[in-house]
This record gives C-alpha cells, sequence and structure tokens, in this order.
C-alpha cells in the first residue's frame, strides 16, 4: 500500500487531498528533511512558496558549517579527480572521512599529473583513528577538539609556535608538499573549524599549492544548495512568510521552531533514507518517504505517502560526490507508481482548486 | 512617552525592524496600527498584537515582551526603547545611536553589527550576543553591550568595535574577533578562539586555546585607562581591570595581536 491517513491505509488520491487539507489549514507550516531527488526539492520549494512555508533540509547543520565559513571568508577548494591526480599530501582531519572511500582511492594510488607527479604520496592524519587499515601518520587531536587542534597546527604553520611538539613536525610535512590536500567533513569539524582549516589553506598557498577537499553530507545537500540558490537566490533555510524568500538560519532552524510552538504543520520529505525526527509524530504532519523505507508505515504521520526511491524505483538527479556535481540516476528496478515531485505537485494543484472553490 | 502594550503572546515571531520612536513619531494611531509586523501569510499589524499610546516622543516604552519580539531596535538612529519583558533575536542589530533597554532577556544575536548607542540587557542573553549575523563581516560594531545576566556561547563572534560588557558568559567568547573589547566575570572554554586583534578581560577562564601564550602580569597605564572608562558602567569590572591579572597573547593562529586579560590567581 502507497499510502496512509491517520494510520489507516488508503489510496494516493485521498492521501493527496488530505494532505493538501491539513497544509490549507495551517498558518506556519514548515518544509523539512528534502532527502531526495532534485526534481521533488524543487516541488518541495514552490509547494513552501505557495503556502508561506519555511524550509529547513536535514543537511542544514553540515551545509551551514560550510556556509558559514564561506560566506565571510571565502574559500580554496578542489575536487577528488584533482586530489587523486595530483596531491602528494593528504591530510585527514577527524574520524568521519575515513569511511568515504575516496580515502582508499587515493592511498592506493600516486600522483599522475601537475608538479608532484611520480612522487610517493604520504597521508596524514589529525584526531583520526589509528586502525591501521591505511598507512598513514598519525597525529592525535587536542583535547578541546578538532578546531582547537587545527587553529594550534595553525599557529606553528605560521611561525607563531615553534619547537619539538607533534605539530611542529606536521606542520613541516605540511609546507613541504609540492600539492596538498586536506579532506574533512564539515559537520564533524564545524563553522569554527572550517573557518580556521581554510585560514590554514590559505597560509600555506603563501609556499606551495594546497587545497580543501569537504566531503559531502549524505542528504543530498550539495545539490540542495545549488537548487536554492537558483531557485530563491539564497542558501537553504528560507521562510516565505512574506511572500519573499527571507533567508535565517536561525529562525528557520525546524527543530528549534517546533521546540518553540512556532510551527502549526510540517511536510517531511524523505524519498532517500534520512534520520526521521522526533517532533515529526507531535504536530500534523505529512511524511513523504521511500517506498520500502521503515518510515513508510501509517504511525510515522498523520499522512504518509510512500514514493519511489531515486535510484532503485525512481529515475532522479542526484550529487554524485565522485564527480562533485549532479547527476541522473537512473530506476535500478522496477518504476514505482509514485514519484516524490509528482506527489508534492498534486498537493500543489489541490491547494490551488480549494482556494478557488472558497472564493 | 509612546507606549505599546502587548495584549497576548504573539503566535508567531514579530518583526520590529520599522517600529521605533522615529517611525512613530510622524504617524497617527491608527496609522502606527496598520504597521505590519507578522512573518507569516496571516498579515499581521501593530494594531492586532499591541495597544498603541503615541505621543510624538522620542522614548517607546513596550510593555509586556516577548520572546519572539524579534530586531526591537534594530537600526535605530536615535530616541529610547525601553521593553519590559523579554524579545527575540537581533536586539539593536545595525542600531546608530540612542538606547535600548530590555528588563529581561534577549535571545541571539543582540547588537549585531550594532554601531553606536548602548544596548542594555538586564536578564540574559541568547548566544552570539554581540556576534555576526550569518554571512555578515562584523558583530558589535562601536556600540556599547550591556549584560547584567550571564550570555551564551560565542560573545562577541566576530565583534569589530565597541565594549561588551557581561556577567559571566559561555564558550568560545571573542571567537574571530576583529578588534574592541570584552569584559566579563567570567567566560567559558576557549575565550578569543582565532581572534585577530581586541581586548578581552576575564575573572576567571576555561580551558585556554593552546594557540595562546602566557606573557606574564604587567601594570599597564592601558588597564588604568580601561578600568576608569568601565567604572560608571560596572564597579565590579572596574576592580577586576585594577587588580593583578595574567595576559596571554593570541589567537596566534591568526594574526595573534589580541590579548586576553585573566584575573591572577
Amino acid at each position: 500500500m502507497a499510502a496512509w491517513v491517520k494510520g489507516g491505509a488508503t489510496d494516493a488520491g485521498a492521501a493527496v487531498d488530505a494532505a493538501a487539507t491539513l497544509l490549507a489549514a495551517a498558518r506556519t507550516p514548515v518544509v523539512a528533511g528534502l532527502c531526495a531527488e532534485l526534481s521533488a526539492i524543487r516541488a518541495a520549494y514552490h509547494l513552501a512558496d505557495a503556502i508561506g512555508a519555511s524550509v529547513d533540509p536535514v543537511a542544514g547543520a553540515s551545509l551551514y558549517a560550510e556556509l558559514g565559513s564561506l560566506s565571510r571568508t571565502g574559500a580554496m577548494l578542489t575536487t577528488p579527480a584533482e586530489a587523486i591526480g595530483r596531491a602528494d599530501t593528504l591530510l585527514i582531519v577527524g574520524n568521519a572521512p575515513w569511511d568515504r572511500s575516496i580515502v582508499q582511492e587515493i592511498a592506493e594510488s600516486v600522483p599522475s599529473r601537475g608538479r608532484a607527479a611520480g612522487t610517493e604520496r604520504s597521508i596524514l592524519s589529525l584526531g583520526g583513528p589509528r586502525n591501521g587499515a591505511t598507512r598513514h601518520v598519525a597525529y592525535p587531536a587536542e583535547t578541546g577538539g578538532l578546531a582547537i587542534s587545527v587553529a594550534h597546527l595553525r599557529a606553528f604553520l605560521k611561525g607563531h609556535l615553534a619547537g619539538e611538539a607533534a605539530y611542529a613536525d606536521l606542520a613541516k610535512r605540511l609546507a613541504a608538499a609540492q600539492y596538498g590536500v586536506v579532506l574533512y567533513d564539515p559537520s564533524e569539524l564545524g563553522e569554527l573549524g572550517v573557518e580556521m582549516l581554510q585560514g590554514m589553506v590559505k597560509d600555506l598557498n603563501e609556499v606551495t599549492r594546497f587545497f580543501a577537499l569537504a566531503v559531502s553530507d549524505p542528504f543530498q545537500g550539495r545539490a540542495l544548495l545549488q537548487l536554492a540558490a537558483w531557485t530563491t537566490g539564497q542558501a537553504p533555510r528560507v521562510g516565505f512568510g512574506r511572500h519573499v524568500p527571507e533567508h535565517d538560519p536561525w529562525r528557520f532552524d525546524s527543530a528549534r521552531q517546533i521546540a518553540a510552538g512556532e510551527v502549526d504543520a510540517a511536510l517531511w520529505l524523505a524519498s532517500l533514507p534520512a534520520p526521521r525526527p522526533d517532533w515529526l509524530a507531535t504536530l500534523p504532519s505529512i511524511a513523504i518517504v521511500g517506498e520500502g523505507s521503515p518510515e513508510a508505515a501509517g504511525d510515522v504521520a498523520d499522512i504518509v505517502i510512500a514514493v519511489g526511491v531515486p535510484g532503485e524505483s525512481t529515475g532522479g538527479a542526484l550529487w554524485n560526490e565522485r564527480r562533485s556535481t549532479i547527476t541522473y540516476t537512473p530506476p535500478a528496478g522496477q518504476p514505482a507508481e509514485l514519484n516524490a515531485a509528482g506527489v508534492i505537485a498534486a498537493i500543489q494543484d489541490r491547494l490551488v482548486q480549494m482556494k478557488g472553490a472558497s472564493c | 512617552m509612546t507606549t505599546l502594550t502587548l495584549r497576548q503572546e504573539p503566535s508567531e515571531r514579530l518583526d520590529f525592524l520599522h517600529v521605533n520612536p522615529l517611525a512613530l513619531s510622524g504617524l497617527s494611531e491608527s496609522e502606527a496600527a496598520k504597521l505590519p509586523v507578522g512573518t507569516s501569510r496571516r498579515g499581521l499589524t501593530l494594531g492586532d498584537c499591541f495597544s498603541l499610546s503615541l505621543d510624538g516622543s522620542d522614548t517607546l516604552i513596550i510593555e509586556g515582551g516577548s520572546s519572539r519580539l524579534d530586531r526591537v531596535g534594530a537600526a535605530l538612529s536615535g530616541g529610547t526603547i525601553r521593553v519590559v519583558g523579554d524579545v527575540g533575536q537581533r536586539l539593536g542589530e545595525g542600531m546608530k545611536s540612542g538606547s535600548v533597554t530590555v528588563t529581561g532577556s534577549a535571545g541571539p544575536f543582540a547588537g549585531a553589527g550594532a554601531t553606536g548607542g548602548t544596548i542594555t540587557i538586564e536578564g540574559d542573553a541568547g548566544d552570539h550576543a554581540g556576534g555576526a549575523v550569518y554571512a555578515a563581516k562584523a558583530g558589535l560594531d562601536g556600540a556599547t553591550l550591556v549584560i547584567r545576566g550571564t550570555a551564551g556561547d560565542h560573545l562577541g563572534d566576530r565583534m569589530r568595535r565597541g565594549l561588551i560588557l557581561v556577567g559571566r558568559a559561555g564558550a568560545y567568547a571573542g571567537s574571530r574577533m576583529i578588534a574592541g573589547t570584552i569584559a566579563a566575570t567570567a567566560l567559558g572554554d576557549h575565550p578569543g578562539f582565532g581572534m585577530r586583534r581586541g581586548t578581552i578581560l576575564a575573572g576567571a577562564a576555561g580551558a585556554i586555546t593552546p594557540s595562546f601564550v602566557e606573557t606574564g602580569t604587567h601594570d599597564l597605564v592601558f588597564l588604568r585607562l580601561l578600568a576608569r572608562s568601565l567604572r560608571p558602567l560596572s564597579p565590579a569590572h572596574a576592580d577586576l581591570a585594577a587588580s593583578a591579572l595574567t595576559r596571554y597573547s593570541g589567537d596566534l593562529a591568526t594574526l595573534g595581536k589580541g590579548e586576553l586579560w585573566v584575573a591572577a590567581t
């Protein structure tokens, strides 16, 4: 079954009608999650605009750790392909990047082009695991965390601190790189840490070539960020309450809004796997979720509509981390009956019909 | 004086950017009642939420605050605003002159980008008080921000000019500070993280970032001048500035021209 209303199984049409009725009665709704194919995210933004909702993606924390720094100080970034092809030194900050396939890919290759071509590649770790799976030189993090560690390292790099400390050795290795890359996860490092790291990369470019490479969040945040920019001219957390997209990362943080009682209805969009928020069952809500997921059940929200999962049961434009861009992913299996973009568009059409009927 | 009295807790966040003594002075009560303050499709106006009593003076009293009153005193260019109760985010954001007083507590980003005037919070302040909002180049930028209670984390984040005087504050006070002065009775961990210039004075501080170095105790004329300037605002902070202090220099990860003064133990 593809849809549930108040826990009871129903057809998609009835669920769309119920969703439109719920949203029509709302005054300060929120559209959250947005872990989906790009067409569905686009439809969600258009729906939010139509009903005066605010928008907050599940990737928000990771995106804003990066954007907060980028918007003020800029960034020196590279792509995975450039890192694999050119880097003779890779610094991995924290634990999170070690789970990504790019680490193994870099570890098993050598620089093949550019000024470091043919040289041996060294992998350095700051505050990472010591599992020995990949040959690397490890430097422990400071007790204050990764951001503090990066600041301490940067002080040695700038020559403001000196001595026989471990970070002094790491600083020498980084400065000796011909083409260095630092790999990090913005959500693990935090905004202050990202800004400090980007400052360190800029300092390193005074003496050599060095770039940052942030691993992407697993919730389509990078793709969503581009869509938000070309749709609203803003970063993702916007509100349409006053008919124009207002950007305010604090005000439109959905968890904060709901905790403060500022929201009277929510639409949760997650056709791809995303952690279900605690608040979903606490207010009038609609969940548009991937079929076969644990969330595709009647008790998750007032109205639940199961849709095709992009890349599995429907096609969709998704973030391609390896290529650092948005690419189309065809369905791997039998196409689903419903897709998220179609369901959201149907809700919006129904809202327009209801508004016309009430005039 | 002009008085706005809140009828009941607002059902949504209200935006007071365009509600200040200067804006109200040229309006009749019926015109003022039509000023839009709502942030949703309801289209709430000032008259929907407040009863109004206008006399054209440069003093505005808001009776009955709420943590949903955003941008009270924002862009203020003169006059006085007094809020009896709480306010929401961005109190006095970008204000140029005048004074804003809140008898209750304030939400985050109080005094963000304020270039002049005085903001006084008699209760507590949220995170990023005197700090920069998203994408802004600077936090507090010349105004005086007085917080009688406690402040959250990131006090004075990217502050550029002016004075923040606070009781206790959370972690990362003065982070990414460009310049200016912060005086506190106690600060949380890692004060001054990433600061370039500026002065932080604290009665006590949590963990000091390893990219700060202790430079000893000093008897500087500057500290006496600082104590003198603080005394009219808070004798306790002035006494702190006049006491024995240990100086830390930092943040050496950046320009390193900032200083952190902590009461010597």
